[in-house]
């Protein structure tokens, strides 16, 4: 080796960095992502882990009978395997029911979390609702941040009117309850997931929105901007490349805190019966489901316990581990919190 | 201050405008013939929906329809509700106490155990009472109201028979529908006391716990949040180490000095929080039984009633900008260092 590389500071990989340590030493975020990790795999294996209870209509989508599933979907080599990972067919996610009765039976071998009331399986339910909760989460806080990146960007890019304009319908959005909001929204639009998480991005962008162009507009005032203007940048060079890039640090941060509300807003709304269609994979729906049993079951309230105990708390531990991290993100992120 | 005051209350109207503006703008989704509904006083008028849609400009442009609109309730006329079958204002005159009842009651518990949990978590920074609060506080806040309700339901209600649901006991429920008891408030507490009947206070405070308990464990992680970290900045600040230099107890420190400090940011999240408690408890209220504003408007807003959704909105955008101007005004006698100018 020689002294001029010994000379040269190595470069540091990301998993270096002080930031990443602080994060990796926080027993909470290690706990969340232990969370997540587990979510996540559930929601991705969730074929292979219900291979032997997928509805007919799931399995005539797929392409397969019945009494292949199993060994197919639990098979990486099989080309299949991969497709119903990745891109599994829509009335996958349906809730396969076992008889029409409003009773619901304990669990049992075949059914180890038990049927809520309509022959719904619960661990079906469980299982794929991972995959709709990462899917609302994730997809609804970009869409959010999208729309927040265009109306804070257009704010505090070009000010003066249209700033004020914006900035005044961030208000009235933002002195609107969200759940009463959203559930207008969701009620116009009418009853299907991507409806209700439509709704949910409309009423959530106006905090993103505000956050962003109170960043944009520290950054503009930066000399380096004015010495990238100088250099003849042109407006979107300088938004994309400068401005944006050093600016958006705060609005990842709030979302990484925000998912968890995000997937709490949409259960609830599956709670009232504004989400995704009766029967679909949806957690607050599957609570729904139980409503009836808790507060009349006829003198044995816990008897019936595994049709909201499930479902409530795959909703709460996934809202904990998006939380946990979050936290996390934002106190490894945030050089006050040290 | 009094032109801060004059002033922020002149802007107010500009906001509820706005907000029915937006909420209006909304119902353009809708055929000429839904929002025809929202126009109707009675089941009657509800039949004859053409002559509704000739007469309030239904089938013209956005702004003669919103001026329309605007003019009916400027005479206090905010629609007909499907779900309640009865004028939106005399619902939300019914149902209000019951909703104010309840957020009265929700609002200082969680405040006060928010103040607490954060206090002793900054004074004990990093030990094992700091880790618990926050772990403590962390599981609330990831818990959705209505799944909380829904535990403590089951357990407290179902198995230990505990508090009941409800605002009161059945029997007192009958007894008010009789009549016998003179309705002064709405309140179900203070109405007992105006009575002179105890057992009616009482009822009503048992039926309480279980909305409280939710509500405090769910909400309460917020303050806890925004105390602990503005109380360790002020632990840190020159004039802490000056207490303590001169030998005050602890304990005075860190109550007088430091949190009377800290808790300012408190302020502005306290004030949001009663605001939207009206809407925070729209859970408990349908989950524990209580005929306030949430148990209609939900069901409302399922079966697209307008009139009630805009009557809400409306209600609670008001009380959502009044919480914002008590909590500016309060800043400015807390802190007199912010001037209103």
């Amino acid at each position: 080796m020689s002294s001029a590389d010994a000379l040269k500071p190595r470069q540091e990989r990301w998993y270096q960095s002080k930031r990443f340590r602080r994060f990796r030493r926080n027993p909470l975020a290690v706990v969340g992502v232990v969370i997540l990790v587990f979510f996540a795999t559930m929601a991705l294996m969730a074929p292979s882990l219900t291979a032997d209870r997928l509805g007919r209509a799931c399995l005539r989508d797929l392409g397969l009978g019945r009494s292949q599933a199993r060994a197919v979907l639990h098979s990486p080599l099989n080309a299949h395997f991969w497709r119903a990972m990745f891109a599994p067919p829509k009335s996958c996610y349906s809730i396969p029911r076992v008889g029409y009765s409003p009773r619901p039976k304990p669990p049992s071998k075949k059914y180890p979390m038990g049927i809520a009331s309509g022959g719904y399986d619960i661990f079906y339910g469980i299982v794929w609702g991972a995959r709709t909760s990462f899917y609302i989460g994730v997809l609804v806080v970009g869409v959010v941040m999208l729309i927040a990146t265009a109306v804070g960007g257009a704010a505090g890019l070009f000010g003066g009117w249209l700033d004020n304009l914006l900035m005044r319908l961030v208000d009235v959005v933002y002195s609107i309850p969200s759940l009463v909001l959203a559930m207008v929204f969701a009620s116009i639009f009418g009853r299907g997931l991507t409806k209700t998480m439509i709704a949910i991005a409309l009423v959530a962008w106006p905090i993103y929105a505000r956050m962003l162009r109170g960043n944009i507009l520290q950054v503009k005032a930066q000399d380096y901007i004015s010495a990238a203007h100088a250099l003849g940048a042109g407006n979107l060079r300088l938004f994309f490349k400068h401005i944006l890039p050093n600016s958006i640090g705060p609005m990842i941060i709030l979302a990484s805190l925000d998912i968890g509300a995000i997937v709490i807003t949409a259960s609830t709304l599956a709670f009232l019966g504004l989400g995704a269609d009766v029967g679909y994979a949806d957690w607050g729906q599957m609570i729904s489901f139980a409503r009836s049993w808790i507060s009349n079951p006829g003198g044995e309230p816990l008897k019936y316990w595994f049709v909201w105990f499930w479902p409530s708390m795959a909703i709460a531990m996934f809202v904990l581990g998006w939380n946990l991290m979050g936290d996390a993100v934002r106190d490894a992120l945030d050089p006050r919190s040290q | 201050m009094t032109t801060f005051i004059v002033r922020r209350l002149l802007q107010l109207p500009v906001v509820l405008l706005a907000i029915s503006l937006v909420i209006f703008g909304m119902m353009q989704f809708l055929s000429p013939t839904e929002r025809a509904a929202t126009y109707a006083k009675s089941e009657q008028q509800a039949q004859h929906l053409d002559a509704i849609i000739r007469q309030y400009n239904l089938d013209k442009g956005f702004l003669v329809q919103y001026g329309t609109w605007l003019k009916q309730v400027l005479h206090g006329n905010l629609g007909f509700s499907k779900q309640s079958h009865e004028p939106v204002l005399t619902t939300i005159r019914k149902r209000l106490p019951v909703s104010a009842e309840l957020a009265l009651y929700l609002f200082f518990p969680t405040l006060a155990f928010g103040i607490w949990m954060g206090t002793m978590a900054a004074i004990h920074r990093d030990k094992l009472i700091d880790q618990i609060v926050r772990v403590f506080a962390i599981i609330g806040w990831s818990l959705p109201t209505y799944v909380m309700a829904i535990w403590l339901l089951a357990v407290l209600f179902g198995q230990l028979h505990c508090c009941g649901i409800g605002r009161v006991d059945d029997a007192i429920a009958v007894q008010i529908a009789e009549g016998k008891l003179k309705t002064y408030t709405g309140m179900i507490t203070l109405d007992g006391i105006l009575n002179g009947r105890w057992d009616v206070t009482l009822s009503g405070l048992k039926h309480l716990v279980m909305p409280v308990i939710t509500y405090t464990f769910v909400a309460s992680a917020q303050i806890m949040r925004v105390l602990r970290s503005s109380m360790l900045d002020v632990l840190n600040s020159d004039y802490v180490r000056t207490a303590r230099a001169k030998g005050l107890p602890e304990s005075v420190v860190n109550i007088k000095h430091a949190r009377r400090n800290a808790i300012i940011p408190i302020i502005t999240i306290a004030g949001l929080m009663f605001a939207f408690l009206l809407e925070g408890s729209f859970f408990i209220e349908i989950i524990f039984n209580f005929h306030g504003l949430g148990q209609w408007s939900v069901p409302a807003a399922v079966q697209l009633d307008f009139p009630a959704v805009i009557g809400i909105a409306l209600l609670v955008g008001f009380s959502v900008s009044v919480a914002n101007l008590i909590v500016d005004i309060l800043y400015g006698i807390v802190d007199p260092r912010i001037s209103f100018q």
